[in-house]
């Protein structure tokens, strides 16, 4: 096993970013590789954060129908992912959460709202997107490897083994989970108070752990399997993840 | 992509274990913060009771009277304070730095160290003595255990809530020129 805990070489640092604490990890890279995966994710967060009131999505939460206007190229990049697994999986990924998953669209740069009373939420989804551009980030910075993890959306680049951990949110501490090379994780709770049709269905406490080559496929589809419940659903081999429940 | 999962069916079966994670040191998130500085002054804060009170009315618990701050300082200039405090969660104990420029606006936030408990002694005043004072002597370097945990229901609520009370703290000495 090669850890960068062996080796001594990765520098991490973190900070309080997306709702959660956001740890950067590089290997062989400059001093100012961390402060760009850093500026990153935050310029994702300016774009994508309901409680940002600049943001394109706090915009649509309050616009009324027919209005529009031009977003982000975050925005429109998660919003297309977003479309796209909606179209791949008949709507069970809903970023609407029910309000109304098709009344909205994008038209070249801008955002139309078709009917009023329609919400984002881009929990299910932001947290991995801005993982992957800080991933981009580090890896631009000329790092030879290097991690990112946002509150347990996580992603490794590199000849790294990033030894991954769960929490025990019962009792507190942790326990070994996997090992990751080259590829994100993410792992969603369901149970009680829990947004899940597994804890509809009196499933115990759980978690499902989705495996994926971008961070923004493993985020998303950890929500489609706590909803459908179901680790071998054709989405999954589309995006080349893998899922477990546990 | 390459992950190899430990054992989930055995996984109950490992008995946790609590893991800690030292970033830097509060003098490199000094410096980190403010790098045109040439020194730091370090400044006791205390608050009276009318400073308190002054906290209170905007609605900020100060929770302490006594506040450490290091002043950036460039020949004769100040560039702003670094102010470190810790904060506790469901069962970790956070240390993290606030910078603040001389405009008063919060210039950067960095975590310290990041100790995540077994389970509830997160609570016993000697589970967090023994970090008291501990300067992480790996700092910028990677920590012994290296767990990143995935799944954790992980709210930085506490830390941002503890950002906007130091700023407050600042403000208010600043204003009766503890900090010049």
């Amino acid at each position: 096993m090669t850890s960068p805990a062996a080796d001594g070489r990765a520098v991490r640092r973190a900070r309080p970013l997306l709702g959660t604490l956001v740890e950067v990890g590089a290997v062989d890279g400059p001093g100012h590789a961390h402060d760009a995966a850093f500026a990153a994710i935050a310029e994702v967060q300016s774009q994508l954060s309901r409680f940002e009131a600049a943001s394109d999505i706090a915009w649509f939460n309050t616009a009324r129908a027919g209005e529009c206007r031009v977003i982000g190229p975050h925005t429109r990049a998660v919003l297309a992912a977003a479309r796209r697994l909606g179209d791949e999986t008949h709507d069970l990924f809903d970023i609407t959460l029910g309000t109304a998953p098709r009344q909205w669209r994008v038209e070249g740069d801008a955002l139309v709202k078709l009917v009023d009373g329609i919400t984002f939420d881009l929990g299910g989804i932001g947290k991995g997107y801005a993982v992957d551009r800080a991933i981009d980030a580090l890896a631009a910075a000329g790092c030879r490897a290097g991690w990112v993890n946002a509150g347990g959306d996580l992603r490794a680049f590199g000849d790294i083994d990033v030894p991954v951990s769960l929490r025990d949110e019962h009792g507190g501490g942790v326990r070994p989970l996997a090992q990751l090379r080259d590829g994100a994780i993410a792992t969603s709770r369901f149970g009680k108070g829990a947004r899940s049709t597994l804890s509809a269905h009196g499933a115990p406490d759980a978690h499902v752990s989705v495996a994926a080559p971008l961070c923004l496929w493993a985020d998303a589809l950890t929500k489609l399997v706590a909803i459908s419940g179901d680790t071998a659903h054709p989405a999954l081999a589309l995006h080349g993840a893998q899922a477990w429940l546990h | 992509m390459r992950v190899t999962l430990a054992a989930l069916s055995a996984t109950a079966l490992v008995p946790v274990s609590a893991f800690a994670v030292d970033y830097m040191s509060v003098e490199q998130a000094a410096r980190l913060m403010f790098p045109d500085a040439d020194r730091f002054e370090a400044r006791d804060i205390t608050l009276d009771a009318a400073q308190m009170q002054t906290l209170a009315a905007h609605g900020v618990q100060a929770r302490s009277q006594a506040w450490k701050a290091q002043i950036a300082r460039r020949g004769a200039a100040t560039l702003g304070v670094v102010v470190v405090d810790e904060v506790v969660g469901k069962f970790e104990l956070i240390t993290y730095a606030v910078g603040i420029g001389s405009d008063g606006a919060v210039k950067q936030v960095e975590i310290l160290s990041y100790r995540e408990s077994h389970g509830h002694e997160i609570r016993l005043p000697a589970w967090r003595k023994q970090f008291v004072g501990k300067t992480p002597a790996s700092a910028m370097q990677v920590g012994e255990d290296i767990a990143n945990i995935s799944g954790a229901t992980l709210s930085c609520k506490h830390v941002t809530d503890g950002v906007k009370r130091i700023v407050h703290v600042v403000d208010v000495a600043r204003r009766s020129g503890a900090l010049g």
